[in-house]
C-alpha cells in the first residue's frame, strides 16, 4: 500500500471537465456538474472542508420521506475532512491558494482535486483527492486524500467524523444506513503504515515533503435492500478498507467498459465532445440496472432539486440512450413504471376513467406527487395544474416501452409488463376521449408538453400520442395472440380483456381529433391556438429569462409563444408517419414561436433542425442545450444537473446530426453534420447486436458496421 | 475605537432639512453622533449659523455643526475624508434644482465620497422617518452581494427586513462567472421558485453574511427602475440601497430614502 492515491487522472482533455481557481459563489452549480453517482446513489461534489456555500448531499435512489410531497432524503455527509495543521485550519477561504483545480474524470467516472495552499505562516501544503461512487459495487462510495508537508514539521489533524448518524429512518420507515471506514496511512509510521484502530480524529506529526494518505470508503444499504442494513454496512466497508486498490480498479474497469458502448466520439469539435461525454457520464450514474423499483429524477441523484421526483423527462428524453447503449438499465426503468401500474390505475379511477394514468410526477410508490401550488418571486400564488392535466405522460410512457421493445424484441419483457403498461395506458385514452356531435373524439382540458397554456382542449401532441398508444396497443394485443397464445389468453385473462376492446381502440384512434389541416399541414397546438396574439420573439433574442417572467403569466397564456417543442415533439416521435412536408412547415411555424422556457426544449429543436438539414440553426440550439449547466455565469445547475436535457443532447447528436434512423434492417445514419465535425461516431444495440455507426465528413452517408451479439 | 460619526451636510435651505430625521433615527440605529457641517460663502457670525441654516434650537441639542468656506461638494468630501463618517445623510436637491433627480452637489458626494451616502428626497420634510423594510435591487452578480455588507449592518441594526428584488430583463446573462440571475429555463414553477429564491438568498449570503436578518426575495420584470419604485411602494420601503457598481470599482453603496 503506498502513499500515492490509488488511480491516475485521465490526460486527455476531451475526457475531463476542469474548473481551476475557485469562485465561491460558483459552488452549488459545480456540486452539481461533478456530483458522482452510481445508480444507488450519488454524492454531490462539495468541498471536504466546507465554504460559506458549500450543501453536501449524498442520496440513495428511492428513499423518500413520506412529506405532504415527498423528496429525497440526504444522508449524513461522509466526505467532510476538516484538516488543521497546529491548529490553524487548512481552508480556501484562508491563506493562499497557489493551485486549486477540480476535474472530473469522465472516463473513469472519477472527481479530482489538486489543491496547493499557502497558510499564514508561509508553510506551504500540497492536497490531491479523489473520489467516486464505485459502479462496480453500488453499495460504496470512496474517497482517497494525500497530504504533503512541502516545506514545513507540524502536527495535522484530520476530523474526518461524518455529519450525521449512521442510520438514519425515513417517516416513511426506510432505514438508511452509512457505514464508515477510514484508514490514515503514513511513511512515518512503521507498523505498515497505517493507524489502527481508525479514530474519526486523526493526528500525526509530519515532517518537511513527508506524504500521509487518507482512505475512507462508505458502504450504503437500506431496509429496502437487508433486514440489518446497518450490519451489512459495516461487514461491507470493513472489506473495502482493505482493498481499496482493487476497488478502484474494479470501478475504472466498469466504467471504461461502459464507455466502449456508450460513447459517442466526436472529431473536430472539443466542446461538443465534452458536453456529451458530460451527458452520458451523468446519465450513466444515474442509473442502476439491478433495482427496478426505482427510475431517475429530474436532476439524477445529483442534488435535491426537483425533490428526485420523476417526470415524462425519463421515458422520452433518458430512455433512449439507455435503450440503445444500456438496455438493461432501460429496462429496469420501464419495469419501474411497471410496478407503478397500481398508482396509474389508481389515479385514473380517481378521476373517472378506466386504464392507468400515470402520475405527473411520482417517487417510488408512483402516486401523484405534484405540488399544488407554488409562490412565486414576485408574490403570485400559481395553481399547479400539471398533475390533474399533463396526461400525455402515460402515452409517453407507452411511447418508451414500444420503443424499448421494437430495439431489443425482448419479449420476456413485452410479455411480463410491457404489453400490461401498452393496454392499460390505450385503456385510459379509450376512456378518456369523448365522442361529440361531430362523430370525432376529442380529448379536453389537458395541458400538453407545452405547459404556458392549461386546459386546453385537443392538444395536439397528447392526441397524437394517444392515438399512436391506442393502435400500438391493438397491434401488441395483435402480436400477442399470435406469437405467444397461451401467455396472452393469462394475461387477456387477468386483464379482462376481451378481442372487442383492441376494435375499440383502433376505432377511437381513427376518429380522434388531431388538430390537423389538409390545406396548410399544419397542426394547430390546440383548438383555438390560431386565434392567439402572435408576438414576435426576436425582439426578445438576448434574454436569458423566460418569457413567462417577463411578459406575465396572462399575457403569455393568452399569445403564441410556447414553452417548449409540442407539435415539434410529436413531429419527432411520430417522424415516420408523417410527410417531409408536414414535418418542414410545422418545425418552421412552431420553432420562432417557442420561447424555450424548458431546458428540454433546446436539444430537440436542434434534433429537428438538423433532420431538416438546416445546420447552422441546429447548431446554435445545440451549443444552447449543452450550455445549460456547463454555463457558468447564469447558476442553472445549482440544485441539481437537468438530467432530460443531457439525454436530450444525446438525442441531438444521434438522431439528429447523425440522423439514425431504426428501421427493420437495422440502424441508418443520414447524416446532417456540422461543418467542424469531421467525423462522429457511436455503437448503438438493435435486436441483440451492437452496431458501430460512424459518419464521416466526405461521403455524405454514413456507414454502419454490425457487431456481434452480446 | 472612535464613536461613529453621521455627517450632515446642510446648505441652508428649507428643503436640505428633510435630511434630519433620517440622520436622527440612523444615528440612534448606528450609535453615532450627528456632524452638521455648512459650506457658506464666507465665514459667519457667532451665533449667526443655526438661523441660517433654519435650525431650531431642540435640532442642535446632541449635534455639533461644522463651518468651512468652499465649493459645497469639495468641502463635503474633504471633512469625510477628515472624519470617516459611518454615513452621509444629506437632501437628494434644494428646491431651485427640481429639475434634476440629483443636484450637482449630492451628485458630486455620492460619486466621490468613501463611505455609504443617504439621499433624502427633499418633499419628506420633517416627518419622522422610521428604518424597518430596506429595500436592495440585486442583478445577481457577486460583485453587486460584495458591496452589501454595510447595508445588511444596517438593517441588523435597526432590526429591518431585508429586502433584495431582482428585475428579469430582456437582456443578456452578466459574464460574472458565479452570478445567479433569472432562471433560464423554469421546467416546473412548483419546484423551480422556491429554490430559485433560496439560492438567490443563499449566494448573497455566502458573500455578505446575511445572519439575523429576515430576508425576502422579488423576482419583478419590466423597466427596472418603475419596478423597483414599485415594489418600494408596495412593500412599505423606508430605504432603497443600491450600489454604484461599476461607477464606483463596484465597492460602495449608495443609499436614498423613499421620498413619501
Amino acid at each position: 500500500m503506498g502513499l500515492i492515491l490509488p488511480a491516475v487522472p485521465t490526460t486527455d482533455p476531451e475526457w475531463l471537465v476542469v474548473e481551476e481557481g475557485f469562485t465561491l459563489a460558483r459552488e452549488h452549480e459545480l456540486e452539481s456538474l461533478f456530483a458522482i453517482g452510481n445508480g444507488y446513489a450519488g454524492s454531490r461534489a462539495s468541498l471536504a472542508e466546507g465554504s460559506a456555500l458549500s450543501a453536501p448531499a449524498t442520496v440513495v435512489a428511492g428513499v423518500f420521506d413520506s412529506a405532504m410531497v415527498p423528496g429525497l432524503v440526504p444522508v449524513a455527509d461522509w466526505t467532510r475532512l476538516l484538516v488543521t495543521i497546529d491548529g490553524c485550519p487548512l481552508r480556501l477561504d484562508q491563506g493562499r491558494n497557489l493551485e486549486h483545480r477540480r476535474v472530473l474524470d469522465m472516463r473513469q467516472g472519477m472527481l479530482w482535486r489538486e489543491w496547493r495552499h499557502q497558510d499564514g505562516a508561509s508553510r506551504i501544503t500540497g492536497l490531491r483527492e479523489l473520489r467516486f461512487a464505485s459502479l462496480a459495487d453500488r453499495h460504496l462510495l470512496v474517497q482517497s486524500m494525500t497530504l504533503t508537508a512541502e516545506d514545513y514539521s507540524a502536527a495535522v489533524s484530520i476530523d474526518a467524523a461524518p455529519s450525521g448518524p449512521a442510520i438514519h429512518v425515513t417517516n416513511s420507515g426506510v432505514t438508511v444506513a452509512a457505514a464508515v471506514q477510514t484508514r490514515l496511512i503514513h511513511a512515518a509510521d512503521s507498523s505498515a503504515g497505517s493507524t489502527e484502530p481508525p479514530p474519526d480524529h486523526l493526528r500525526l506529526e509530519i515532517g518537511p515533503g513527508e506524504i500521509c494518505r487518507l482512505d475512507r470508503v462508505v458502504a450504503l444499504y437500506t431496509s429496502r435492500d437487508t433486514s440489518e442494513p446497518l450490519e451489512t454496512a459495516r461487514r461491507h466497508a470493513q472489506r473495502a478498507i482493505e482493498d481499496i486498490a482493487g476497488i478502484t480498479a474494479q470501478h475504472r474497469d466498469v466504467w471504461l467498459a461502459r464507455w466502449k458502448t456508450s460513447d459517442i466520439r466526436v472529431e473536430g469539435d472539443p466542446a461538443a465532445q465534452r458536453a456529451l461525454r458530460l451527458a452520458i457520464y451523468h446519465l450513466v450514474s444515474a442509473a442502476n440496472p439491478r433495482d427496478d423499483r426505482v427510475s431517475i429524477g429530474a436532476r439524477g441523484l445529483s442534488g435535491t432539486a426537483y425533490k428526485g421526483h420523476v417526470f415524462w423527462d425519463t421515458d422520452i428524453f433518458m430512455l433512449p440512450f439507455f435503450t440503445l447503449t444500456y438496455p438493461e438499465a432501460a429496462r429496469a426503468l420501464l419495469m419501474y413504471r411497471y410496478h407503478t401500474l397500481p398508482a396509474a390505475r389508481a389515479k385514473a379511477a380517481r378521476l373517472g376513467y378506466r386504464g392507468a394514468l400515470y402520475a405527473w410526477e411520482s417517487t417510488d410508490s408512483g402516486k401523484e406527487v405534484t405540488p399544488p401550488f407554488v409562490v412565486a418571486p414576485d408574490g403570485e400564488v400559481i395553481r399547479i395544474l400539471t398533475g390533474e392535466q399533463e396526461q400525455h405522460i402515460s402515452a409517453d410512457v407507452a411511447f418508451a416501452v414500444w420503443s424499448y421493445w421494437e430495439a431489443t424484441e425482448d419479449e420476456c419483457f413485452l410479455i411480463e409488463a410491457g404489453a400490461e403498461i401498452l393496454i392499460e395506458t390505450a385503456r385510459f385514452w379509450a376512456s378518456r376521449a369523448t365522442r361529440e356531435e361531430d362523430g370525432r373524439y376529442h380529448i379536453r382540458g389537458v395541458i400538453g408538453p407545452d405547459e404556458y397554456h392549461e386546459t386546453v382542449d385537443d392538444n395536439a401532441y397528447t392526441n397524437g400520442l394517444a392515438r399512436w398508444n391506442l393502435q400500438v396497443a391493438a397491434e401488441v394485443a395483435r402480436l400477442g395472440a399470435e406469437r405467444w397464445p397461451d401467455q396472452w389468453r393469462a394475461l387477456s385473462r387477468r386483464l379482462g380483456l376481451g378481442s372487442e376492446e383492441p376494435r375499440e381502440w383502433l376505432r377511437v384512434a381513427r376518429n380522434l381529433y388531431t388538430g390537423f389541416d389538409e390545406q396548410t399541414g399544419l397542426f394547430e397546438q390546440f383548438q383555438g391556438y390560431f386565434a392567439l396574439e402572435d408576438i414576435n420573439l426576436a425582439a426578445f433574442a438576448s434574454r436569458t429569462a423566460p418569457m413567462d417572467v417577463l411578459l406575465g403569466r396572462e399575457r403569455i397564456r393568452r399569445s403564441k409563444i410556447i414553452k417548449q417543442p409540442d407539435v415539434v415533439m410529436l413531429i419527432y416521435l411520430l417522424w415516420e408517419q408523417l410527410a417531409p412536408e408536414v414535418r418542414r412547415v410545422n418545425f418552421e411555424y412552431y420553432e420562432p414561436r417557442c420561447g424555450h422556457g424548458s431546458s428540454l426544449s433546446p436539444a430537440i429543436h436542434a434534433l429537428l433542425a438538423a433532420r431538416l438539414g438546416n445546420i447552422a440553426l441546429a447548431e446554435r440550439y445545440f451549443r444552447q442545450a449543452a450550455e445549460i449547466d456547463l454555463a457558468n455565469n447564469m447558476g442553472n445547475a445549482a440544485g441539481g444537473i437537468h438530467a432530460a436535457a443531457m439525454g436530450g443532447l444525446w438525442q441531438a447528436a444521434v438522431f439528429g446530426f447523425a440522423g439514425l434512423r431504426l428501421t427493420r434492417e437495422g440502424p441508418e445514419p443520414r447524416p446532417n453534420l456540422p461543418p467542424s465535425w469531421r467525423s462522429l461516431s457511436m455503437r448503438v444495440h438493435w435486436r441483440g447486436r451492437w452496431h458501430d455507426i460512424k459518419v464521416p465528413e466526405s461521403s455524405g452517408d454514413g456507414w454502419k458496421q454490425a457487431g456481434t451479439a452480446p | 475605537m472612535s464613536e461613529p460619526i453621521i455627517l450632515i451636510p446642510l446648505d441652508g435651505s428649507e428643503h436640505a432639512l428633510a435630511a434630519l430625521p433620517v440622520a436622527k433615527v440612523l444615528g440612534d440605529v448606528e450609535r453615532a453622533s450627528l456632524r452638521i457641517f455648512h459650506v457658506a460663502d464666507r465665514r459667519p457670525a457667532a451665533g449667526e449659523l443655526p438661523p441660517t441654516l433654519r435650525l431650531a434650537e431642540s435640532a442642535l441639542d446632541d449635534s455639533r455643526i461644522d463651518l468651512s468656506v468652499g465649493e459645497p461638494a469639495a468641502e463635503i468630501l474633504l471633512i469625510a475624508g477628515e472624519i470617516k463618517p459611518r454615513l452621509i445623510v444629506m437632501c437628494t436637491h434644494t428646491a431651485a434644482k427640481r429639475e434634476k433627480v440629483l443636484g450637482s452637489t449630492a451628485m458630486n458626494v455620492v460619486r466621490n465620497a468613501a463611505c455609504p451616502v443617504v439621499l433624502v428626497a427633499p418633499q419628506r420634510g420633517s416627518i419622522p422617518w422610521q428604518l424597518q423594510h430596506v429595500l436592495v435591487p440585486h442583478d445577481g452578480t457577486p460583485t453587486t452581494s460584495a458591496a452589501l455588507p454595510p447595508v445588511a449592518e444596517l438593517a441588523r441594526h435597526a432590526g429591518a427586513e431585508l429586502l433584495l428584488a431582482h428585475v428579469a430583463e430582456a437582456k443578456p446573462a452578466p459574464g460574472e462567472p458565479g452570478s445567479f440571475t433569472t432562471p433560464g429555463y423554469v421546467d416546473q414553477p412548483q419546484h423551480e421558485w422556491p429554490a430559485w429564491s433560496s439560492e438567490f438568498i443563499k449566494r448573497v449570503a455566502c458573500i455578505c453574511p446575511l445572519d439575523h436578518l429576515h430576508v425576502r426575495t422579488f423576482l419583478a420584470h419590466g423597466d427596472p427602475a418603475a419596478e423597483i419604485l414599485r415594489l418600494a411602494r408596495e412593500q412599505s420601503t423606508d430605504l432603497i440601497a443600491r450600489s454604484l457598481g461599476e461607477e464606483r470599482g463596484k465597492r460602495r453603496v449608495r443609499r436614498s430614502s423613499e421620498g413619501s
